[in-house]
């Protein structure tokens, strides 16, 4: 009984002690993406699916100007961009030699998107209406995502890869319910770099 | 002297015009020879494939669309797979041609219809699958034309011509024997697919998908 006891002690302990790290990590995530004004970089997608046998890579860029600008862009094999300011989002496609309004636009979920990104850039986790998260302090450290009713039923959960630099994610893993995932991996981020505002605003 | 001139070339003009003018029109052929018969499929793959496609798809009153088209194929089964992806990577569409079922297994708005489902998986027939049936007439022309001509089970008729050098072209008619879809294909040709390829449908609603392959495999 009194080694029950001593194990049962020692476990609590330990969770006391693991929920203090956990909140002391996050709070120092937190408190770096917090300086975060401005983020730049490049993307390199790969879309695993279950009727390919090679991954679909996609390669694009995005620009973040917190609290709520974001521009969204691919550039291979479909040049297509989504750009947020405010609550104004527009998507445009690259065709025939210039970018037209993308016919089906599907704001709503773009919204979504568009609003987990920017939140996850700012180290705004529990921000998120559709995801509840869990924080991992690795190496490397990360943050999984995991869907509320209704979203499980497309995501099946996010892991969010860590950078050692504050503030800067390495990579994003999207696993779907049917087995198809999709791998995210950033390069050549730039915190704080300034640029055109008119990056959120037109194609 | 002059005159007689201009008389020509003002009939070379009207034969120019008219020409530009006639509707595509059926070419009459008797059955050919057993050997050129090969060449009516040579635009098809012939064994298991898959690919990757850049979709640009234009609707009458001038909306397009950007959209990626994966899709794969077991010929032996006249089995097509085939999905529209977003240029996120969201898949908007996935369904199974097998014989003549199509399965749906997802499609949001607007790729949610029946109608829209059986467009997409005749257009993806057309482009991947030869017909079902052994071509009615074809012919192998001097410079290397194939010319083959089907008559469809359903009353339809479909008509390739082309040559490597020259591309392909696929045409559906209706039972009326009006044009109702049209298919050029450009190569070179990948693992058995064209580089590029555009489709027009014509009737019953009219839009033009222009195709280019992203990925071939295997």
């Amino acid at each position: 009984m009194k080694k029950f006891l001593f194990i049962c002690v020692l476990v609590t302990t330990d969770l006391i002690f693991a929920a203090a790290a956990f909140s002391q990590d996050l709070s120092s995530l937190k408190e770096a993406s917090r300086n975060i004004r401005s983020v730049k970089g490049e993307f390199l997608q790969k879309r695993h699916l279950q009727i390919l046998t090679k991954p679909l890579f996609s390669e694009g860029r995005l620009f973040l100007y917190a609290p709520d600008s974001l521009r969204w862009e691919y550039l291979s094999p479909l040049r297509s961009v989504m750009l947020q300011k405010g609550n104004t989002i527009q998507v445009y496609n690259f065709s025939e030699g210039v970018w037209k309004p993308e016919m089906t636009q599907a704001i709503e979920s773009r919204r979504m998107v568009l609003a987990e990104i920017s939140h996850w850039f700012q180290g705004r986790f529990d921000q998120s209406k559709a995801f509840k998260h869990v924080y991992s302090p690795g190496p490397p450290a990360r943050v999984t995502m995991v869907p509320g009713e209704g979203i499980n039923r497309f995501i099946q959960r996010i892991e969010i890869i860590l950078s050692v630099r504050p503030g800067v994610i390495d990579r994003v893993e999207i696993e779907e319910p049917g087995g198809s995932r999709t791998s995210i991996e950033f390069r050549n981020v730039e915190i704080n770099s300034s640029f055109s505002s008119e990056f959120f605003e037109k194609p | 002297m002059i005159r007689r001139k201009g008389l020509d070339i003002c009939l070379l003009g009207i034969l120019i015009l008219s020409i530009g003018c006639v509707p595509i029109s059926k070419t009459t052929l008797i059955p050919g020879s057993p050997d050129d018969l090969p060449g009516c499929y040579v635009i098809f793959p012939s064994g298991p494939w898959e690919s990757v496609h850049r979709i640009e798809a234009t609707f009458r009153g001038g909306g397009s669309s950007s959209l990626l088209g994966v899709t794969k194929g077991e010929p032996s089964e006249r089995r097509l797979q085939s999905l529209l992806l977003s240029p996120e990577g969201f898949i908007l569409f996935d369904a199974e041609h097998r014989e003549s079922e199509i399965s749906v297994r997802k499609a949001v708005v607007p790729f949610d219809s029946p109608a829209f489902a059986r467009g997409l998986m005749e257009d993806v027939t057309l482009l991947f699958l030869p017909p079902q049936v052994k071509p009615t007439t074809w012919r192998k022309e001097t410079d290397g034309t194939m010319i083959c001509n089907w008559e469809n089970p359903d009353d339809t008729q479909t008509e390739i011509r082309g040559s490597t050098g020259s591309g392909w072209r696929i045409l559906r008619r209706d039972k009326q024997g009006e044009v109702i879809k049209e298919v050029v294909l450009n190569g070179p040709f990948v693992n058995g697919l064209a580089s590029r390829a555009e489709l027009h449908a014509f009737k019953p609603a009219s839009y033009k998908l222009r195709m280019t392959l992203v990925q071939p495999s295997p």
